[in-house]
């Protein structure tokens, strides 16, 4: 089961997709995933049930969030009504360890994402101050990442053994799927995302050149 | 001054008002300027005459913010406009809008720090029907210790 997990609809501030649109995109253009997992900016959407376009279109539609840190943004998988209150969402400046730690307290998983990008990736962070303790995974291939950003971030993963998701990244709809994550098992909840997440059963792919 | 101060002290308050008289002549010019050719929206004979949806983006009012609002440092930058209408804007008409700060936020990427400031405009006619908002955003972006090189911030 193939799943693009970081996109953003215009839920996200600076989101212009319909997820209505990614459905039709995804099915228009024969992409090969399975579903894709709304990753909103600095908020877990609790509101909005997709479920009706995602038995329509026949993909997963699933929910998470991307949070800004003191190591660069990351992505929260599984997040629970516990988590969204343990740390504020809504903050940019989130120590990393809080928000690795809540997540893990509440069966959640962080991800740090586009670890290469300037500023907001992890990669120039560790370097100026270590790799912060509780990271297993990281998006090694970001559908928005430029030049060699996903060659460092892979080159981390390698060096600190961590595990590699993919995500397109997608604020438009011509973006979906650029990047995107393989799991060995059927994922159709977020909570069974943060599990195949936790038992490391997955690998990151990434359509980039052919799209 | 932190953005929860600023969120505390500014927002959601009315800071600006100004009137708008409708001109069928400046409805057709800025109908004929996106393109449009739909007759009800170009000619003021057709009964059905009004403004095209987008026309409200065309109303300033005499401040981007509120008068006390504090210098925030950085790089301002236009980000772009929105539109809401809510009811056809007809010619002939004086409308007013009351602006306030409907939002303020941070975030991070590439560039480093921005803080975004919505003002929003509740544009409403003569009997005080609403019949359009209009988001104005403005970013501010933090001037980085470094410009370039070295570790972040």
């Amino acid at each position: 089961m193939i799943l693009d997990l970081h996109s953003h609809s215009v839920k996200s501030d600076d989101g212009r997709a319909q997820v209505v649109n990614y459905c039709q995109w995804i099915r228009k253009r024969e992409l090969p995933l399975d579903g894709f997992v709304l990753t909103e900016h600095r908020q877990f959407d609790f509101e909005s049930d997709y479920s009706a376009l995602a038995r329509e279109h026949g993909l997963a539609i699933l929910k998470a969030s991307e949070v800004e840190t003191d190591y660069g943004h990351v992505l929260v998988f599984g997040v629970t009504p516990e988590l969204a209150l343990a740390f504020d969402f809504t903050s940019v400046r989130l120590p990393i360890g809080q928000v690795l730690e809540a997540s893990e307290r509440c069966g959640a998983v962080a991800v740090p994402c586009h670890p290469g990008r300037t500023r907001v990736g992890m990669c120039a962070h560790v370097a100026a101050r270590g790799a912060p303790p509780g990271v297993r995974i990281i998006e090694t291939y970001n559908g928005g990442s430029r030049g060699s950003e996903d060659e460092q971030a892979q080159a981390m993963a390698e060096r600190l053994g961590y595990l590699g998701i993919g995500g397109s990244d997608a604020h438009i709809v011509s973006h979906i799927g650029r990047c995107a994550t393989r799991f060995y098992n059927n994922v159709s909840s977020e909570r069974e995302l943060a599990e195949a997440l936790r038992a490391g059963e997955f690998e990151a792919v990434s359509w980039k050149s052919k799209s | 001054m932190e953005i929860e101060e600023l969120k505390r002290k500014f927002l959601n308050l009315d800071f600006d008002q100004r009137e708008f008289p409708v001109r069928a002549e400046a409805m057709v010019d800025f109908a004929t300027a996106v393109g449009e050719t739909a007759a009800h929206y170009t000619d003021p004979n057709h009964p059905e005459f009004r403004a095209v949806p987008t026309f409200p983006a065309r109303f300033h009012g005499r401040r981007m913010l509120p008068e006390d609002f504090p210098r925030l440092g950085g790089i301002p930058l236009d980000a772009g406009k929105a539109v809401m209408p809510k009811a056809p804007i007809r010619a002939g008409v004086t409308l007013v809008g009351r602006s306030h700060l409907h939002e303020i936020f941070e975030k991070t990427g590439r560039s480093g720090r921005m803080i975004f400031l919505v003002a929003r405009m509740e544009v409403r006619g003569p009997d005080e029907t609403l019949v359009a908002i209009v988001d104005s955003r403005m970013v501010i972006r933090e001037k980085p210790a470094k410009e370039a090189g070295g570790a972040p911030q």
